[in-house]
């Protein structure tokens, strides 16, 4: 039971992790893109969004996979 | 600044909204083939993910414009942490709280949403206005 446990908080921690690190850079380089071209604002902003989807599916699948072994496999 | 007055994009939020439930709907139905728990498990695991999710485009979009740029970024990181807590939340209400549930039913609507969400939002895009 330890195990699992142990494997939940290893998938969520990671997926946050990466998370994380994703969304860090997508931001930085929003801001950083911005400030270049403001004309550029709305386009860039769509396609942070778009790629902020991409970015979480892993996590949130994840999320899901630990919760269920937590409550049912542990639990 | 609070919010920018002005509209840069048309966000088809509602549109996208429609067609995911339309899809969790098609998925229930055709996990209902294999019993009302399945079915009814489904349509619990879609709306696991479009809850979370349909409140993460609204707040993404609350801002627009290179002015509120750095709003909109701490927006999205703000939205990013509560949609995954909040998905961690309702998986543990429904395993908690839900007695009998298809469990392959509820994860596999659920990855399947998440992946059509993205592929959604590639395809559907907002339309920029000037």
């Amino acid at each position: 039971m330890e195990m699992v446990i142990m494997a939940a908080a290893v998938i969520i921690g990671l997926g946050a992790l990466g998370a994380g690190i994703g969304f860090g850079l997508l931001g930085g380089k929003l801001l950083e893109s911005t400030a270049r071209q403001p004309e550029m604002a709305n386009q860039l902003q769509t396609k942070t969004f778009i790629m902020a989807g991409l970015l979480d599916a892993v996590p949130m699948i994840g999320v899901g996979i630990a919760m269920y072994l937590i409550f049912v496999v542990a639990g | 600044m609070a919010r920018s007055g002005k509209r840069f994009n048309r966000v088809p939020l509602v549109r996208w909204f429609v067609i995911e439930f339309a899809a969790v709907a098609v998925m229930a139905l055709l996990w209902a083939t294999q019993g009302v728990l399945a079915g009814y498990s489904a349509l619990v695991g879609g709306l696991i993910y479009l809850v979370p999710n349909t409140w993460f485009a609204y707040q993404v979009y609350k801002v627009e414009g290179a002015r509120n740029m750095s709003r909109m970024v701490g927006n999205l990181f703000r939205a990013e942490s509560i949609k995954l807590a909040l998905t961690a939340v309702f998986f543990a209400a429904v395993f908690n709280l839900m007695e009998p549930i298809h469990v392959p039913a509820l994860l596999f609507t659920f990855a399947v949403m998440v992946v059509m969400g993205a592929a959604l939002r590639w395809f559907i895009r907002p339309t920029p206005q000037r």
